[in-house]
């Protein structure tokens, strides 16, 4: 049971689930179980990006022109960020690194993980430019009681996983000598299934949190540019955006590939018998979000956006997420009250270079870059 | 003669060039879409009838009989169902 940095069993990757098999041994990805996970790796590597590509120099003078209601909402809107790309910096890798079992899946919780941390990096970018000294925010993070409410609830299935997986690397599952103590203090019977309940839940909550529990801030940011207000700090999270749809399509896949019995049937089960758990997950998610919204307007709205719009897009994109996983809608909304922000959120429109930052016009005479073979039909060589 | 794609029960001309989505967009149906670059399955719907050629790897997890229409195109009738 013990961990293992590389396993001599000589196993067959293919025929491995993607949790609590074989440990990995040879990182080789010429053959894929599941090949999406190949395709994300590859995708993520080809959007790389630094902050620091990113002019956001004229944010400051609009940043010091906004109301105080709307510097409120900025600010704690990063402040958030910075809190779930933090949990998500670290999380993915902690958590699921040492139980999974094929080699394409590892590398791209790896790969994940660390396009979590440019994202953190993105903050402290655009941070130290708008304050001298931007220390007083950072420490802010970890006492402000809005945004603790709900990093205990992102951590805690993480915590509750990690805490387990070790009991059993550690002590394996017999606890004849040693019992279970959970983080609860209480004594727990652990078996393998009691571990991957965990795992599932786990995953549940990470999906949730990059379906949904990003959209707010993203939506305040874009509101800003769509006057033309912080653009570099909107191209920042244009480029955010585009990686956390990546990282929302691999934990949709893997809730969908257990709930449809492609990989451990044990998941198959456990994913119906945790069917409304899955759920609630996702619902209190949404309502938390919902709240968030409620703080951020306290002192007022802003042109564009009101705590009630955004609670109805949190509303729109809850159905939309809920679908690809397999729960029905929850929510009444038919429509997104916010429609100009699928531009922000199409993916080959990104562009980093500073003089497009402060020109936002810059895209609309661009040379077309698609070329049709027909277009070449009548060259000769 | 040209082709059609039928969307929940009402028949549109069909523009083979155009990607799924796109012809969507151009009869004004609502369609949400978000990456524009099929992984992020915004823009799934379910397929009917007929068949849509991928002309990029779909990699949104899709179940039977669903479509991603930012990135298929169609060069036969087609049928579709919104989400």
């Amino acid at each position: 049971m013990a961990y293992t940095t590389f396993s001599t069993i000589p196993n067959d990757a293919m025929k491995e689930p993607m949790f609590f098999g074989n440990p990995v041994n040879v990182a080789r990805y010429d053959q894929q179980r599941f090949a999406v996970f190949e395709m994300l790796i590859e995708k993520q590597l080809s959007f790389f990006w630094r902050p620091e590509e990113i002019d956001v120099s004229r944010d400051r003078i609009d940043f010091l022109n906004l109301p105080d209601h709307e510097q409120h909402i900025f600010i704690s809107n990063l402040k958030y960020q910075t809190l779930l790309d933090s949990i998500q910096g670290r999380s993915p890798n902690i958590a699921l690194l040492p139980i999974v079992s094929l080699p394409e899946l590892e590398t791209w919780i790896e790969t994940w993980s660390f396009s979590e941390t440019i994202h953190s990096r993105s903050y402290t970018h655009i941070l130290r430019n708008l304050f001298t000294e931007p220390a007083e925010i950072f420490e802010d993070i970890v006492t402000n009681v809005e945004i603790q409410k709900r990093a205990t609830d992102i951590s805690g299935y993480y915590d509750a996983l990690i805490h387990a997986t070790q009991f059993m690397q550690l002590h394996g599952l017999e606890q004849n000598d040693i019992d279970y103590i959970n983080l609860k203090n209480q004594v727990e019977k652990l078996n393998l299934r009691a571990i991957k309940k965990k795992l599932y839940l786990c995953i549940c909550s990470v999906n949730a949190l990059e379906a949904i529990r990003f959209y707010v801030s993203f939506a305040c940011s874009f509101a800003f540019a769509e006057r033309d207000l912080l653009e570099g700090n909107a191209k920042i999270i244009k480029l955010i955006a585009r990686d956390e749809a990546l990282h929302l399509n691999s934990t949709q896949q893997i809730l969908n590939l257990w709930a449809d019995g492609k990989d451990d049937p044990e998941m198959a089960e456990i994913a119906i018998e945790c069917f409304a758990e899955g759920r609630e997950i996702f619902l209190k998610a949404a309502q938390q979000e919902k709240d968030w919204a409620k703080y951020l307007f306290k002192d007022g709205s802003m042109i564009g956006l009101n705590e009630q719009i955004l609670s109805q897009y949190v509303e729109y994109i809850s159905n939309l997420r809920m679908q690809a996983i397999g729960y029905a809608p929850e929510f009444e909304v038919k429509s997104n009250p916010i429609p100009w922000i699928n531009n922000w959120l199409v993916s080959d429109n990104v562009q980093v270079a500073p003089q497009e930052t402060e020109i936002s016009s810059y895209l609309v005479g661009q040379i077309d870059s698609k070329v049709d073979s027909e277009d070449l039909s009548t060259f000769e060589l | 003669m040209s082709k059609k794609i039928t969307v929940n029960g009402i028949e549109y001309p069909l523009d083979s060039e155009k990607t799924l989505l796109e012809n969507l967009e151009a009869q004004a149906i609502k369609q949400e879409y978000h990456c524009r670059d099929g992984h992020c399955g915004v823009c799934r719907c379910r397929l009917i009838s007929g068949q849509a050629d991928y002309i990029n790897y779909p990699m949104a997890y899709l179940r039977d009989g669903e479509v991603l229409t930012c990135c298929s195109k169609s060069k036969q009738d087609i049928v579709l169902a919104t989400y």
